[in-house]
């Protein structure tokens, strides 16, 4: 089952509210219900303010406005009725069995036989959870793990229990991966499951060694993080992101659940320092501080030994150049920070190797749980694959540390291996065995492995992915777009149709495509390369075009950012398959430019042919200047739908995983009878209307929100959305928009104003506002 | 020559545009339902009505085509009685009921409807197509001004200090919270039907607001300047409308006129002043009336902005006490054709209801403009 009807969460903290909204974001009905506080001035309170809140919180829970009212709002004494029109019920109330026990009798009695029900607890075995209550509530009953913030993370731990209906386990596990777009990790029944309780062993470690070796918060922070592939927060830093008031709370849950021989007791240690911090309201970055805080002088971090607050320094760490990408040869370091590495990471894989099979039945579950819960580069198996087997074993000899069973027995092998085109991994068995991808999941790196590219070059790549369907894959850095990828992507255009019949524009890194290498834009402007600019600017709006009017279907597959000309060529595709969490914006005019590569002629087009847009030559193009002008990026492919980037057509996959075989089949659901589309023809004001555009812009200007430098911006953009020369009565084509959005761009590129912006956006990352 | 005499007054309730109760309904069904209130209140004859002249600012869309003849069909007119729609921005239920009155007068009919309307959720203030004259805003900068800039000239040339700006919001705000606890706007209202209910409550106000809230607004239209949304009519949804007929003919049929039309005029001024249009359109209807603004004993002087509302005032010399008694635009919302004939049918009420003798209706307009209306109680 793919599709819920209704679905019910219960207590409305940030979780449970959090967990509501990816349900809405899913298109799922969800009631979020907690319990009425005395004297409330409303009985749905506690819900109420939980929606409210979410639909300011950033980053936003949910992905649409729409999607908020899904969540109905109310209370546990007046519509736990109303759970027996749910297919699915999630608590994620206290952590306190005797409530939540309290709370399932009261669920059993109202719910369908059936209906799932399942804990969000993190500490709490699930065998405690169902102790005393039916039979038929423990065969429905499930634990689902999710991590915080619930839309943002994808990892979910689902543990069933010896009695849960295992048809019911794969439903819920099925709804959750393909709908609410988690990956789905099996774990046992363990104290913590699997990501935390790695996790939590991995700061504590982390904590204490420090301590102990004298190696201040921002040391530790930068050998443990980057150089291993872990987020640049480390140890310290993490530990201030989730709250350091929560480490003493999970700390004494997991010492009491776990067994007595578990290595957790060993860095379990009462912290004096922890202890004085949170009594100070240091508790990280929710309160006032925590290992570090903005202090009026600058950034601070705490002083492991006194306590006190002093300027943090950046780490002078000669071992991290000179190791490079070595790991093993920064871990072989003679320094104290090294050492501290491999102390805390070695402890961390060992520990790793002792959850296979306590905490999960395999390892690559442990790799996936820390990938996503933990936004671990390489999972902790992967990682001894890296650093060898065998010299972790050694090391770990030669230091004194016990060698657990798991990695006694990969000696002289790894935990992964190739086997053709396949992918093993060593099980608790001692053999190898295929790592499967659940149905639907299509992902370019299996399908690179064993197969030589249709095409290469430096920016770019093109890949058989099967059925008659080639994969324009942008392998530049930031996959940012330049005359190598254009020219790549028109060879392509010209080969495809000899032995294929459709192309998906897909890729596997950080994010879809940056947009047009800006670096190689302001180096040309600066040797005044200007007819290297205007070859690629008009280079761009062929192959754009090319692929708009080639004579086979085009799909592309945007995921986390697609800006500028990335977002132009999912305008230019016939369609487009984006995953829910797609950033999409024209944001040229953030830089001082404008659209292009075909980018004002096609959402001029699109919202000319929306649906309910009044007639006339303003409507639509008044709607782009105000989408375009103010660099307005969607915050999810459902927003983008609103703002047009996509169209209401264009699919959406929850997903990350399941993106490329979604487009992979839009493109193929496309290829019978496919005709390229028509060229639009356009209704423009001429002057008339770019007056009313610089007329509006200036009032903007008038009330701060608009510089000096936008406005110059924006009467060029209103030059080209008000079709330049046209009177209200000619029908301008795609090609004279394109010829304005040409020349406005090249008029730009030259400008002091648009190269400080580009300078400052390659320099900092953050535009500039002048 | 035939005097107008004012026979009626009805509105709808005003609400806020894009959030208020109104949004969802066409503005041709608010107008149509005040205009059928309107003839049933009265009594009028239906079939006497010489003409349905309605008022809007944005005739397009769902206000396009002649808006009055369709609004006149939707409210059951008969089919005998003519329908014309007057353009003239703010002032254009004002003119409509001028029109009428010009009509009674030379003997061109005896009965009228003058009524207004804006849907301003629905149909964009500019229109949805906004399309300039290059060439005369060359000739004449001030031309397509925007009206938040014009308060702003207002407030800088007469020096209303946003302080000022804010006590006047305070005090229409209090004046038409202080009219709506005491029921004194319930009888012109007209309950509108919505799809999602019955709309009887105007949706503007906000009795709660204070001086340290106004205070702490960000200035709406300039940085460096004083105007701010809380001295500014909102964005409003409304329809109004009075029976305009002759004097002999309310006594014939036994009507109850509230007022005779004693004068109106209509003037120009600079358009990026148009806030200050009234003065010169007041004065020249006070010396139609051969009157002194002394004389006057009720003024309903539309709040587009505090600092224009003021700043006329001042210039006129209105009186504190006279000056709109039940609170203004500020408070009620604006919207832009249905508030001349909502201020005129104000006035006349507030003659009846005051036992004052004459009363004055103004108004600014876009583009540099003001309207007047002289009433005296009958």
């Amino acid at each position: 089952m793919q599709t819920l009807r209704k679905a019910a969460v219960i207590g409305a903290g940030t979780m449970g509210a959090a967990i509501a909204a990816q349900f809405a974001n899913a298109g799922v009905p969800v009631l979020l219900l907690d319990i009425v506080p005395q004297g409330a001035p409303s009985r749905n309170t506690l819900a109420e303010g939980a929606i409210a809140k979410m639909l300011k919180t950033e980053p936003a829970p949910f992905m649409s406005a729409r999607a908020a009212k899904l969540v109905t709002p109310g209370n546990i004494e007046d519509d736990l009725a109303q759970l027996a029109s749910c297919d699915w019920v999630v608590e994620a109330i206290i952590e306190r069995l005797d409530l939540k026990q309290d709370l399932y009798r009261k669920i059993d009695a109202v719910r369908r036989p059936g209906t799932a029900v399942s804990s969000n607890t993190s500490t709490i075995p699930l065998a405690k959870l169902v102790e005393g209550l039916s039979d038929a509530f423990a065969r429905d009953f499930l634990i689902t793990h999710f991590f915080n913030p619930p839309r943002y993370m994808r990892l979910l731990e689902l543990v069933t229990g010896e009695k849960t209906d295992p048809e019911l386990a794969a439903r819920i596990g099925a709804f959750a991966d393909v709908s609410l777009g988690k990956s789905v990790v099996r774990a046992k029944d363990s104290p913590g499951f699997i990501a935390n309780r790695l996790g939590v062993y991995w700061l504590q470690t982390g904590v204490i060694e420090a301590i102990d070796a004298g190696i201040t918060v921002e040391v530790a922070d930068a050998v443990l993080g980057k150089p291993v592939g872990i987020p640049k927060t480390g140890v310290f830093g993490l530990i201030d992101l989730v709250g350091l008031d929560l480490m003493p709370h999970i700390n004494a849950s997991l010492s009491a659940t776990l067994p007595q021989d578990d290595a957790f007791h060993g860095v379990n240690r009462d912290l004096p320092l922890i202890r004085g911090m949170i009594a100070a309201g240091n508790i990280g970055r929710k309160g006032k501080g925590g290992f570090y805080r903005k202090g009026k002088a600058g950034k601070e971090a705490i002083d492991l030994t006194t306590g006190e607050y002093r300027p943090a320094e950046k780490p002078v760490l000669p071992e991290l150049a000179a190791a490079g990408r070595d790991l093993r040869a920064l871990l072989n370091a003679p320094t104290p920070a090294a050492r501290y590495a491999w102390r805390v990471l070695g402890q961390t894989l060992s520990y790793a190797a002792r959850l296979v099979p306590e905490a999960a039945e395999t390892v690559d579950a442990i790799d996936e749980a820390m990938r996503l819960g933990y936004n671990w580069q390489s999972g902790p198996f992967e990682l001894i694959d890296k650093l060898g087997v065998d010299w972790l074993i050694e090391k770990l000899q030669a230091d004194g540390f016990t060698v657990p069973p798991l990695l006694a027995a990969a000696k002289g092998k790894t935990f992964y291996r190739q086997n053709g085109t396949e992918t093993e991994f060593l099980g608790v068995d001692g053999a190898y065995h295929p790592l499967h991808r659940p149905a639907g999941v299509l992902l370019l790196a299996d399908l690179k492995r064993g197969q030589k590219p249709v095409l290469k070059n430096a920016s770019a790549a093109v890949w058989d992915i099967g059925d008659g369907v080639l994969c324009f894959e942008f392998t530049s850095k930031g996959n940012s777009l330049d005359a190598q990828s254009l020219d790549l992507l028109g060879k392509t255009l010209a080969v495809l149709p000899k032995a294929h019949k459709a192309l998906v524009i897909y890729n596997e890194g950080q994010n879809f495509s940056a947009g047009a290498n800006l670096g190689l834009a302001l180096f040309a402007a600066n040797i005044a390369a200007w007819g290297e600019i205007e070859k690629l600017v008009s280079g761009g709006q062929q192959v754009y075009k090319a692929m708009k009017y080639a004579p086979f279907p085009v799909v592309a597959a945007p995921f986390g950012m697609a800006l500028g000309g990335g977002c132009e060529i999912l305008l230019h595709s016939d369609a487009v398959q984006a995953h829910a969490e797609a950033y999409i914006g024209l944001v040229e005019c953030g830089v001082g430019l404008v659209p292009a590569w075909g980018g004002c002629s096609e959402m001029l087009a699109r919202w000319a042919a929306s649906p309910g847009m009044p007639r006339g030559p303003m409507p639509a193009a008044s709607k782009v200047f105000e989408t375009v002008s103010t660099a307005t990026v969607s915050k999810s492919a459902a927003q983008a739908k609103e703002l047009l980037y996509l169209r209401p057509t264009d699919g959406i996959t929850m997903n990350r995983y399941r993106l490329l075989a979604d487009a992979k089949a839009r493109a193929l659901s496309l290829v019978e009878g496919y005709q390229p589309p028509a060229p639009p023809v356009y209704q423009l004001a001429g002057e008339a209307g770019k007056l009313a555009f610089t007329g509006a812009a200036e009032g903007f200007h008038k009330r701060g929100v608009a510089t000096d430098y936008d406005m110059v911006v924006a009467d060029e953009l209103a030059g080209i959305l008000s079709g330049g020369p046209a009177d209200i009565i000619d029908r301008p084509t795609e090609a004279d928009i394109l010829e304005l959005e040409r020349a406005a761009f090249m008029r730009l590129i030259h400008q002091e104003g648009t190269l400080a912006r580009i300078e400052s956006i390659l320099a900092t990352g953050k535009p500039l506002r002048n | 020559m035939k005097h107008a005499v004012i026979a009626g007054y009805a509105r709808s309730p005003f609400t806020l545009a894009g959030k208020g109760a109104l949004a969802r309904v066409r503005p041709d069904d608010i107008a149509a339902q005040v205009v059928a209130a309107l003839v049933a209140r009265t009594g009028v004859t239906p079939g006497d009505i010489e003409a349905l002249v309605l008022g809007c600012a944005f005739p397009e869309g769902e206000q396009g085509l002649n808006l009055a003849r369709l609004v006149g069909l939707l409210a059951g007119l008969p089919q005998s009685v003519g329908g014309y729609t007057v353009n003239h921005f703010c002032g254009s239920s004002m003119q409509a009921v001028h029109i009428a009155a010009g009509h009674i007068a030379a003997g061109a009919g005896d009965v009228f409807i003058a009524a207004g309307v804006e849907s301003m959720s629905r149909i964009p203030m500019g229109g949805y197509n906004v399309l300039p004259n290059p060439a005369l805003n060359e000739k004449v900068p001030g031309a397509y001004i925007g009206m938040g800039d014009t308060a702003e000239n207002v407030a800088k040339k007469w020096g209303i200090s946003r302080a000022a700006q804010e006590a006047f919001a305070l005090r229409s705000q209090k004046l038409t919270a202080a009219a709506i606890a005491d029921g004194r706007l319930a009888d012109e209202i007209v309950a509108i039907k919505s799809r999602a209910g019955v709309v009887d409550k105007d949706g503007c106000p906000r009795p709660d607001t204070t001086a340290e809230a106004l205070a702490g607004l960000k200035p709406a239209f300039d940085l460096a300047g004083s105007v701010t949304a809380g001295t500014s009519s909102p964005l409003t949804d409304g329809a109004s409308a009075v029976l305009v007929c002759s004097e002999e003919y309310a006594a014939k049929h036994g009507l109850k006129p509230l007022a005779r039309i004693l004068a109106s005029a209509t003037a120009g001024c600079a358009p990026e002043i148009m806030g200050i249009g009234p003065v010169p359109a007041v004065q020249k209807a006070l010396a139609r009336a051969g009157l002194e603004i002394g004389a006057i004993d009720v003024v309903e002087l539309n709040e587009a902005f505090a600092a224009q509302a003021l700043a006329c005032a001042q210039d006129l010399g209105i009186r504190d006490a006279v000056l709109n008694m039940d609170g203004g635009a500020l408070a009620l919302g604006h919207p832009l054709g249905a508030t001349g004939a909502r201020i005129v049918g104000k006035a006349a009420s507030l003659l009846a209801r005051s036992g004052g003798r004459y009363a004055l209706a103004a108004q600014c307009i876009g583009g540099g403009q003001g309207i007047a209306t002289i009433l005296e109680r009958i």
